[in-house]
C-alpha cells in the first residue's frame, strides 16, 4: 500500500512541475504579446498560489524617448497611494543577471524610492560589489540618459558608512548591497558588543532592551526598515534576509529577475500600495 | 479535549494525507492565525465570536496536524502590539485565554493520554496575574509530556524575544557563567523562548496579508513561507494540504540553503575560537611561538571548555525559567 501512495505522490509532483513549467512558458509568451488584461487574468487563474495582481492594468505604450519614459516612471510613482521608502530586492535564484538587477534598481530610483537594497543568500553581490555598481551606473545612463542621471543621483553605501545628512537637492537614492552576514551575524555582533560592555561594567543586563538593540542594528539614523521586499525566484523563504528589520515588511514574489520588465515591478508596487497595515490594532 | 478536536479524517482526506506523507513532511509548523475580526464582520457577528471561532479552528487544525504526523505546532495568539487594541477587545481576549487554560487544566487525563506538552512563549509578566498563574499551571503540568508539542505565543514579539535572549546572555556574563566571546549565533538561538523546539519548517499566514508581523523572525529565516488568502476561521484541511505541498516543492533548495548556513556558522565559530586562543596565548604565553601541534591542542582544549561553560550557563538559564513558573504555580495554590 505504501508503494501505491509513493507512486501517487510522484505523479502529483510531476504534474505540479509540468504545471509550473507551463506557467513559466506562458508567462514568457505573455510578455512577448505585450500583456493584455484577459491574458493576465488567464495566467492568474492558472497559477493556484501566486498572488493576483490588481485588475487595473495600463496598456504599455511603445517605448518612446528616454525623457518620456523617465517622466512616466516618475509620474507612476506619484500616482501610487503609497510608495515604499525602502525596497529590498531578494534574488533567490542561482545565476544572477547583473543587467536585470541594475534595471530594477534604476526603475526603483526613477519611480521615487529612496532606499534600495539588493540581497542574495550566497553573498555573491557583496563579493562582486563593484561589478554591480558599474552595471547600475551603466543602466542609469542607458535608461535615464545624461539629464536623468544628474537628476536621480545614486549613492552606494558600503558596510559601516553613514549616509551624510546633507541637503538633498534632487532625488537621491541610496543603494546598499546586502548578504546573510548583515542578518543574524550582525545581530550576534551587536549582542557581543553589549555583553562586552556588561563585562567591563559599563552596562548592566537590565539596560538591554529592544530600543538599545535596534539602535545598534540600525545602519544609520536615517535608513528606514524595508517596507517591501520583492522576492525573485521559486524559493518561498526569506533566506536569511535581515531578520531583525523585516518585522513589518510586505513580501511580494515574482517568478524571476531574468528579463524582468518595468511592468512587473510596477504591478508589484501597485499591489503594495493597496495593502493595509493595522500595526497590531 | 477542548484544545484538540476529537475525530478522524474521512476517506478522501485520509487518502490525500497518505499521498502527501510519501514525501518530505514538515515536523514543525507555525501558524499566524489572522482574519478573525474580518470573519466576524463578514458573518455579521461580534468580534469576540470571531475570536472564539478562531480558537475552535485551532483545535480542528491541531487534530489535522496530528493526523498528518506533524507533532509540533507554534501559533501566534497575541502580540505585544495587540495591547494597543481597545480595552474591551483586549479584556475579551484575556478572558478567552483564561477560560481556555482553565478548561485545559480540567482535561489533565486527556493531555496525559495524548502526551501533549504546552509551552507559552512571550513576556508573561505583561499579562494579568491570574492568567499568568493559569498559564504556569498548564505549562508545569504538561512539562514532561513528549508526544506532541503546542507552543502558544502570547504577549510575544520576535524583537522582544531576541532582545530578551541578548539580555539573558548578558546576565550570564554578569554571573560569570560565560564570557562575551562565547556569544554566538547558536548560543543566541538557545536563549530564545523557543529554545526547546527546532526551527519551524513551514510558516503559514492566513487572511491574505503577506508580512511576518514580528513573529519568529530569527527562527524562520530558512523556513518555507506560505501566505494563504483564506480567513483563519474558514481554514480547511485542503488549505493545510496546499501549504504542505508548497513545503514539499521548496524542500530541497531550502535544505541546501540551511546546510550551507550551518557550515558557515561552524566556520565562523571555529575562526572565533582560533582568535580567542591566539589572544590567550599572546597574553599568557612566555613569548615563544608554539608549534602547530601545541596550538591545535590549545584550540581543542579551549573549544571543550567553552562548550562546558555554555552548557552550565544554559542549565542555569533553564533553572531560572522553571523557577519563575513554579513560583507562579505555588502563588496560585496559596491564593
Amino acid at each position: 500500500m505504501v508503494h501505491v501512495y509513493e507512486f501517487m505522490w510522484r505523479v502529483l509532483h510531476v504534474l505540479l512541475h509540468i504545471h509550473r513549467t507551463f506557467i513559466t512558458l506562458f508567462r514568457i509568451r505573455l510578455r512577448n504579446w505585450n500583456g493584455q488584461l484577459w491574458s493576465r487574468a488567464l495566467a492568474a487563474l492558472l497559477v493556484p498560489i501566486a498572488l493576483s495582481f490588481p485588475k487595473q492594468k495600463k496598456l504599455v505604450p511603445a517605448p518612446g524617448k528616454r525623457v518620456g519614459r523617465r517622466y512616466r516612471w516618475g509620474a507612476d510613482g506619484k500616482s501610487l497611494e503609497k510608495l515604499p521608502d525602502h525596497i529590498g530586492l531578494l534574488i533567490a535564484e542561482e545565476e544572477p543577471r547583473y543587467t536585470d538587477i541594475a534595471n530594477l534598481v534604476v526603475w526603483c530610483m526613477a519611480v521615487g524610492i529612496s532606499y534600495i537594497s539588493v540581497y542574495d543568500n550566497h553573498g555573491v553581490f557583496r563579493r562582486n560589489n563593484s561589478r554591480l555598481m558599474e552595471e547600475i551606473l551603466k543602466q542609469q545612463q542607458e535608461l535615464l540618459g545624461l539629464e536623468g542621471s544628474k537628476q536621480h543621483s545614486v549613492e552606494f553605501l558600503s558596510n559601516g558608512t553613514d549616509k551624510q545628512d546633507h541637503q538633498v537637492l534632487s532625488c537621491q537614492s541610496v543603494v546598499k548591497v546586502l548578504s546573510p552576514d548583515d542578518g543574524k551575524l550582525r545581530i550576534v555582533q551587536a549582542a557581543q558588543e553589549l555583553c562586552r560592555a556588561v563585562e567591563q561594567m559599563e552596562k548592566t543586563a537590565k539596560d538591554i532592551n529592544v530600543t538599545v538593540l535596534d539602535s545598534l542594528l540600525r545602519e544609520s539614523k536615517t535608513t528606514p526598515d524595508p517596507d517591501l521586499v520583492l522576492k525573485f525566484g521559486p524559493v518561498e523563504s526569506t533566506l536569511g534576509f535581515l531578520p531583525w528589520h523585516i518585522r513589518l515588511t510586505e513580501f511580494i514574489s515574482l517568478p524571476s529577475h531574468v528579463d524582468v520588465s518595468y511592468e512587473d515591478l510596477f504591478s508589484a508596487l501597485q499591489h503594495y500600495a493597496s495593502c493595509e497595515q493595522r500595526l497590531g490594532k | 479535549m477542548s484544545w484538540i478536536r476529537e475525530g478522524e479524517l474521512n476517506l478522501i482526506e485520509k487518502l490525500s494525507a497518505n499521498i502527501l506523507k510519501a514525501g518530505p513532511m514538515p515536523k514543525h509548523v507555525a501558524f499566524i492565525m489572522d482574519g478573525n475580526r474580518r470573519y466576524a464582520r463578514k458573518r455579521h457577528v461580534e468580534r469576540q465570536e470571531g475570536h472564539t471561532q478562531g480558537f475552535d479552528k485551532l483545535a480542528e487544525t491541531l487534530r489535522w496536524c496530528l493526523n498528518l504526523s506533524i507533532h509540533e505546532v507554534t501559533v501566534y495568539a497575541f502580540s505585544i502590539e495587540n495591547f494597543k487594541r481597545s480595552k474591551d477587545e483586549v479584556d475579551g481576549l484575556m478572558e478567552l485565554a483564561k477560560q481556555k487554560f482553565i478548561r485545559l487544566l480540567q482535561e489533565q487525563e486527556n493531555l496525559e493520554k495524548h502526551g501533549v506538552c504546552i509551552r507559552v512563549l512571550g513576556d508573561l509578566t505583561l499579562l494579568p496575574l491570574d492568567l499568568q498563574q493559569h498559564i504556569a499551571r498548564a505549562v508545569v503540568a504538561t512539562r514532561t509530556h513528549n508526544k506532541c508539542f503546542l507552543n502558544v505565543c502570547f504577549a510575544y514579539t520576535s524583537r522582544h524575544e531576541i532582545a530578551n535572549a541578548v539580555r539573558e546572555m548578558a546576565w550570564g556574563v554578569e554571573q560569570g557563567l560565560i564570557k562575551s566571546s562565547d556569544v554566538s549565533e547558536a548560543l543566541l538561538g538557545h536563549c530564545l523562548y523557543s529554545s526547546n523546539s527546532p526551527n519551524p519548517d513551514l510558516l503559514i499566514r492566513t487572511s491574505g496579508e503577506v508580512r511576518l508581523s514580528d513573529f519568529l523572525l530569527w527562527q524562520t529565516s530558512h523556513s518555507c513561507l506560505v501566505f494563504q488568502s483564506v480567513l483563519w476561521p474558514e481554514y480547511s484541511f485542503w488549505n493545510l494540504c496546499d501549504a504542505i505541498l508548497q513545503y514539499q516543492l521548496n524542500h530541497r533548495p531550502l535544505q541546501k540553503a540551511r546546510d550551507q548556513h550551518r557550515e558557515e556558522q561552524a566556520l565562523q565559530q571555529h575562526e572565533a575560537d582560533r582568535a580567542c586562543v591566539a589572544d590567550l596565548l599572546q597574553h599568557h604565553g612566555n613569548g615563544k611561538p608554539l608549534d602547530a601541534q601545541r596550538r591545535q591542542e590549545a584550540l581543542l582544549n579551549y573549544t571543550a571548555s567553552r562548550e562546558e561553560r555554555v552548557q552550565d550557563f544554559l542549565g542555569a538559564l533553564q533553572h531560572k525559567r522553571d523557577s519563575f513558573l513554579t513560583d507562579l504555580t505555588s502563588q496560585a495554590a496559596l491564593a
